[in-house]
């Protein structure tokens, strides 16, 4: 592949980032702006900032790298993470933005009214939030080494440096507009080019490089591993992303800058429309992917099927400039899960480490990011898609039941909230880590590797358990808390007579 | 000068008009609109009595239940999906336009259902809401 294309390319996202960041700062003067673009983003443009904060290079790159190697199984990926926003919506979306709190350990400790379970869970939101930005990183040193040829430290630095500079200069107001765009950007970048491959290989236009593929050329061989993946995996992963969409802090801060709680509801549903529409592309990808470039899940880089399938369908200047659209579109995808991140976690750690100002928060962004950019560099990419499917598993164990109990359940104490998080955690983190160690062909390894089906109900049983033990902790506000919660805001048609 | 502008020792002459004084131009914080905090009268209400109380609870529970049931609702069809999928033979041989039904069914298919699904619980809810708040202002 011509280096020249992944060059300009990253580049161009790189600056456009940059350019709408500097805009949004002409906007951004108060803390609160700072934080949560002050609660009046419009549903569209915050359905969109969501959209491009959640698909990430897990979404964009992983799922068709999974179909290279596990075939139908990774649909249930998409499915998951589409769905991961109905539960959202279902239970979260509305009470959380009418909490009135900035970030999920505001939550805890408004809910709860203990500091004790507020460091609980910042711990674990800076956990996940980490977690979540290695495997963005690996996706950039991929991206970077397969279109240019540099070495793979380069992608991942990159993408911290940019991240960095835009929080720091516009912090969340910037950052909306920069997700949105990036949003509309990742789904032209698959759209486009899955345009004009289809219509070559359906034959309607142009010819492939290869000549016209050789009659009764399925691209969906009757040997596909239907179902391969046992019963348990696939309910696992299920639970596992269904439930760990709302516990992520990067997508849940985002709740906060709805108005009001209908209007949360409404931008979900414009979300699940957007994530839908965008899914159908990562699968065209990886159905063409398994016919054209067979090579790449037996190299170990199935990952890199969007990027290249483009360049080898496509010839001459056409297959440039797809290509060109291709790695922009990935690259928009890191900056804009990792930015994401690190805002909500730079929220976090300022507010509880650094007073809450806006200085606290730039510096605290710095750290956020530093850190994982250290292990990424440190480590191997895996598959993309799996690396994040464990982080949705950690979260559902951990900040998901807190979420979903502390939201609906009136019992729930200081003292369960931590005993339940820590038992997930625990659970959840050591079941992953021992997997690792397990043979391939041990019948304890799907239960290992993919352990959401099982810490989760842990997590929520020692949570309900604990508390019931220890009434005497409920909190005196929570009643009070709750009815804040769910009672609807007063309908903003009819302003009260004071304005 | 303190921060009011009043200039701090001339003695004012009491018969004086209200000096000229300075106009505070203040830049507004943002350009953003600032919204009101939006603690609603309902919810005041609601926490004054033990009725309001009561009426909390109710929406509570009553937003609880249609939460489970859509989201229950929800999984029972992708349960039956996969079911189909594994168990129904015919089912994975059978093609639309060369697609494989189950293809068509896990890539495309799920989506419209989850939205179905969103859009019917989105509906439901504000109803809720606009029940709790319709019982709220009669009292």
């Amino acid at each position: 592949m011509n280096p020249a294309v992944g060059f300009t390319a990253v580049i161009a996202v790189s600056v456009i980032t940059a350019l709408i960041g500097i805009y949004g700062l002409r906007v951004s003067r108060t803390t609160s702006d700072f934080y949560v673009a002050s609660r009046t983003v419009r549903p569209w443009w915050n359905a969109s900032a969501i959209g491009g904060e959640y698909l990430s290079a897990a979404s964009f790159l992983g799922i068709a790298g999974l179909i290279m190697i596990s075939g139908l199984d990774a649909l249930w990926f998409p499915i998951g993470y589409t769905a991961g926003y109905l539960m959202l919506l279902f239970f979260v979306a509305a009470p959380l933005r009418r909490s009135g709190a900035y970030t999920i350990p505001d939550f805890a400790e408004a809910r709860l009214g203990s500091t004790g379970a507020r460091h609980v869970t910042s711990i674990l939101v800076v956990m996940v939030g980490w977690l979540y930005i290695v495997p963005q990183l690996h996706g950039a040193a991929l991206t970077i080494r397969t279109t240019t040829g540099l070495p793979s430290w380069v992608g991942a630095v990159a993408v911290v440096v940019i991240v960095c500079l835009t929080v720091i200069t516009g912090g969340m107001r910037s950052i909306t507009f920069v997700q949105a765009f990036q949003f509309w950007l990742k789904l032209t970048a698959l759209a486009v080019p899955a345009f004009f491959i289809l219509l070559l290989v359906t034959g309607t236009a142009g010819t492939l490089p290869g000549g016209p593929l050789p009659a009764g050329t399925d691209f969906f061989p009757p040997s596909d591993p239907l179902g391969s993946g046992s019963m348990y995996t696939t309910l696992s992963l299920l639970v596992a992303l269904l439930f760990g969409t709302l516990g992520l802090p990067h997508v849940l801060v985002r709740f906060y800058t709805n108005p009001d709680g209908a209007a949360a509801r409404r931008t979900t549903l414009i979300v699940l429309g957007l994530l839908s529409i965008f899914y159908l592309f990562p699968t065209i990808f990886g159905v063409l992917g398994r016919v054209f470039l067979p090579g790449l899940a037996k190299e170990g880089t199935p990952d890199a099927t969007v990027l290249l399938l483009p360049g080898a369908l496509v010839g001459g200047m056409g297959g440039s400039l797809l290509t060109a659209l291709v790695v922009a579109g990935a690259f928009a995808a890191f900056l804009s899960t990792t930015s994401g991140l690190v805002v909500s976690l730079a929220g976090v750690i300022s507010q509880d480490l650094l007073g809450g100002s806006v200085r606290g928060f730039r510096i605290a962004a710095v750290g956020a990011a530093v850190v994982p950019l250290v292990v990424a560099l440190g480590t191997d990419s895996l598959a993309l898609a799996g690396t994040v499917g464990l982080v949705f598993a950690f979260t559902a164990s951990t900040v998901c039941p807190l979420l979903l109990l502390g939201i609906w359940w009136r019992g729930l104490t200081d003292a369960g909230a931590v005993a339940g998080m820590v038992v997930g955690g625990v659970l959840c983190g050591a079941a992953i880590m021992l997997a690792a160690r397990v043979g391939v062909d041990s019948g304890w390894r799907d239960v290992l590797a993919q352990p959401a089906a099982w810490t989760v109900p842990a997590s929520f049983i020692t949570m309900v358990l604990v508390s019931l033990a220890t009434p005497r902790r409920r909190s005196p506000g929570a009643a009070r808390f709750m009815s804040k919660l769910h009672v609807p805001e007063r309908p903003l048609a009819h302003p009260g007579p004071s304005r | 000068m303190n921060d009011d502008g009043v200039p701090e020792s001339q003695p004012v002459p009491p018969a004086a008009p209200p000096a000229a004084g300075r106009v505070r131009v203040v830049a507004p914080g943002s350009q953003a609109r600032h919204l009101p905090e939006l603690t609603s009268v309902s919810q005041e209400v609601a926490e004054q009595s033990a009725v309001g109380e009561v009426m909390v609870r109710s929406l509570i529970r009553s937003q609880l239940r249609l939460s489970l049931v859509v989201a229950f609702g929800f999984m029972a069809a992708l349960f039956i999906g996969t079911m189909v999928l594994r168990w129904v033979p015919g089912f994975s041989a059978w093609r639309i336009l060369g697609i494989p039904a189950p293809w068509l069914m896990l890539g495309a298919g799920v989506y419209p259902v989850i939205g179905a699904c969103a859009w019917l619980y989105v509906r439901a809810a504000t109803k809720n809401e606009n029940q709790y708040r319709d019982l709220v202002e009669e009292k």
